[in-house]
């Protein structure tokens, strides 16, 4: 069995960054929703599980970098910041060979600034190439591409907390944060890294990204978040929890209230749950989280408490 | 027994990974034949743009690739061919998989690919916006980033792990990575992986130039991407696809399949530097080809030759170089190193893929591809090129780099079978 040690993990969700606060809340039946006034006008409703700050000076090195961040970024920062600082020194000292695995979103949104260039480009709703060339130009936000790459926010934990091992991001749904976590796993017990970052962040609650999950059947209220754990050797001294890549899982308890008391969380609600299971390991005995996407088999893992393996 | 042993796994003891099928489409053609001929032809596939009129843009040149139209797919994937990027990946794809012969394996198949968001005819976005519709959910699916993992699945019938890696130009340097990684842990006895990118549109031309990253010379495009010269002023966007057919030695001696080559190792490493900016020091590039010369077990005097990342941005080439000169030390100047990207442009997500390809046909032809309108070499970038003109030499292993915006490095070692 391929396993690896939760050291810690770090959140960012509608309910709040605190493990045992957010487990707590999920507990008590609490609901992180709230009306979000972009989506007003969507069929579904204004409900959203929206994320408040986070405030990332902790973390940023150059506070101008966040300017080209995304929100997924935003995120994913945060909670890889909170991992790294919860796990004690060996890891913070091992830069060098730390490992970044994340799961993101299919596309980080372009809030409209391509639709901007391409509006003032148009004749009649034809599109004309010498105003693309000059007023669209004009329109263009030159950083946009940064934005919008999906690496964008493996990007931003690598330089601003200085990882520099072994990493790759994974675009997709739900099933994105488990690829991204079981990668860190085998990373981690195949000796590649001798820790990792891994988790998945995503935010859903703009008006684009919101209006093409309805269309596409996507059900409840949309949500963003994000959940990085940050991984070591199996057995490891001090570890909240043991995970076990392809167990049979025995569902974890509370993963259903994820979805129902934060909205959906794309791309990082598998690592959430993940993230919340192990931080609650010791108390509850873990449990197993599986996500899938549409053509793509299911990632399976197994949460246990430490030395349960 | 022994034999037999070394024959079939590594010095670690882990399975060997064969490669039994690839595929390529590049600007110089569909076809591996297409694309290596057009690599040693020594010919710039860059030209003014075609697809649109790029009169007013500040760069007006690109590296396309001709739309080689429908591939027969399976039925549940034919909606995803409905724009160049499906069409370019089934079509590699096809091609690959007839060259690997790779009977159906269910689940002991897999699928990675390096891909990101495809993008919209921007005419067909332009009439939605005056008329306030919305895209159709069709145009959602075939343009999401794993759209062209879905083709693969479907057209090979793996229906083991499958995912989609979105590194930006690392991508399918990863992808095989990835693939690479399954095979030797024994989740599957093969993989399909490669990339696909297809980048040449206004806006994603615009954006690039306004950050400043494509070259701008606009009176001679076929001489715009010059990788390590003095007078390189930034990369020049190209487009295509690279498909590998992987499997353990085992599997495909058991099957019969000729073994064309090996992937023997894999490293990648962020450089945790800046979004655009590439270190000074090559320190990620440094250990990413570090990384994977260890995993091959190899020494940097086993390396036969290093296709480079060389994207002909003033920044990329110097660093990688420094990251060469720390990987192989004293003997940088005896490894010949040459960018194929002179000449094909910078295919992105589908660069490490592709450019792995090269590095097999190098080990198979001892024909080394050059690195062309290098005139003025940069002294910063003081290397063996292999310059103008195509080299004899005996390769056992190569090595190919792909760097990535926002610091992601990828390097594989291709050996001769």
């Amino acid at each position: 069995m391929t396993r690896a040690a939760v050291l810690a993990v770090g959140l960012a969700t509608p309910l709040g960054d605190d493990p045992a606060a957010v487990l707590e809340a999920l507990r008590s039946g609490r609901v992180g929703l709230r009306a979000h006034p972009p989506l007003a006008h969507l069929p579904g409703g204004a409900l959203a599980g929206v994320v408040d700050g986070p405030d990332l000076k902790p973390w940023l090195r150059r506070r101008k970098d966040q300017k080209i961040m995304a929100r997924a970024s935003e995120l994913a920062l945060a909670a890889a910041g909170r991992a790294l600082a919860g796990g004690g020194p060996a890891a913070q000292a091992a830069l060098e060979d730390l490992g970044i695995f994340l799961g993101v979103g299919r596309e980080p949104p372009d809030d409209g600034e391509s639709e901007a260039a391409l509006a003032v480009s148009a004749v009649g709703g034809r599109l004309d190439d010498a105003l693309l060339a000059g007023p669209g130009r004009d329109r263009y936000p030159p950083l946009l591409p940064l934005r919008t790459l999906p690496n964008m926010a493996l990007a931003h934990i690598s330089i601003n907390l200085g990882a520099m091992g072994e990493n790759g991001a994974w675009a997709g749904g739900a099933g994105a944060g488990l690829r991204a976590v079981v990668a860190g796993v085998r990373a981690v017990a195949e000796g590649r890294c001798p820790f990792a970052l891994a988790g998945g962040a995503d935010s859903l609650v703009d008006l684009g990204s919101a209006r093409d999950r309805l269309r596409g059947g996507g059900r409840g209220p949309p949500g963003e978040g994000a959940a990085v754990l940050l991984l070591g050797p199996a057995g490891a001294a001090g570890a909240l929890a043991e995970l076990e890549v392809g167990a049979a899982a025995e569902a974890w308890a509370l993963d259903a209230a994820v979805a129902q008391q934060m909205g959906d969380l794309g791309a990082a609600c598998g690592a959430v749950a993940l993230a919340l299971a192990a931080a609650g390991a010791r108390g509850s005995g873990g449990g197993g989280v599986s996500r899938a996407d549409p053509g793509e088999p299911a990632a399976h893992l197994q949460v246990r408490p430490p030395g349960a393996c | 027994m022994g034999e037999a042993h070394q024959d079939l796994y590594d010095h670690r003891g882990r399975p060997r990974v064969a490669i039994t099928g690839v595929g390529l489409i590049t600007p110089h053609g569909r076809g591996l034949a297409a694309g290596w001929e057009g690599v040693l032809s020594c010919r710039s596939a860059v030209g003014r743009v075609q697809r649109f009129d790029p009169s007013g843009f500040p760069v007006t040149f690109a590296a396309e690739v001709a739309d080689p139209g429908f591939t027969a797919v399976p039925a549940e994937v034919e909606p995803l061919l409905g724009d160049l990027k499906g069409r370019l990946a089934a079509a590699c794809l096809r091609e690959a998989l007839d060259m690997a012969q790779l009977p159906a394996l269910g689940a002991r198949a897999g699928v990675c690919m390096g891909s990101e968001a495809a993008r919209p005819d921007l005419r067909d976005v332009a009439v939605r916006l005056r008329q306030g519709i919305y895209p159709p959910l069709s145009e959602l699916d075939r343009m999401a980033p794993h759209a062209p993992t879905r083709i693969a699945a479907a057209m090979s019938g793996a229906t083991g792990p499958c995912s989609t890696v979105s590194t930006a130009c690392t991508s399918s340097s990863q992808a095989v990575g990835e693939g690479v990684l399954r095979l030797r842990r024994g989740e599957v006895d093969a993989m399909v992986v490669g990339g696909v990118d297809v980048l040449v549109d206004p806006l994603m031309i615009t954006g690039f130039a306004l950050l400043g990253a494509l070259s701008t010379r606009n009176d001679a495009p076929e001489a715009a991407s010059r990788p390590f010269d003095a007078g390189r002023d930034g990369f020049v966007l190209g487009e295509g696809a690279g498909m590998l057919v992987i499997e353990t030695f085992a599997h495909a001696r058991a099957r019969g399949a000729p073994i064309l080559g090996e992937v023997s190792g894999f490293g990648c490493s962020c450089n945790a530097y800046r979004i655009t900016d590439s270190p000074p020091d090559g320190r990620g590039a440094w250990q990413s080809m570090r990384l994977a010369l260890a995993d091959a077990g190899l020494h940097a005097e086993d390396i036969g030759y290093v296709n480079a990342h060389g994207t002909s941005t003033p920044m990329n080439d110097a660093s990688e170089t420094r990251g060469i000169q720390r990987c192989f030390g004293d003997h940088t100047m005896r490894v010949p190193v040459s960018s194929t990207k002179s000449m094909t442009g910078h295919l992105v997500a589908a660069c490490g893929a592709v450019e792995a390809i090269f590095c097999l046909m190098a080990a198979r032809t001892g024909l080394l591809p050059p690195t062309i309108n290098l005139d003025d070499p940069d002294p910063e970038c003081a290397l063996d090129h292999v310059a103008h003109r195509p080299r004899e030499a005996r390769v056992r292993h190569a090595m190919t780099n792909a760097f990535g915006f926002g610091g992601s490095n990828g390097t594989l070692v291709v050996s001769a079978p």
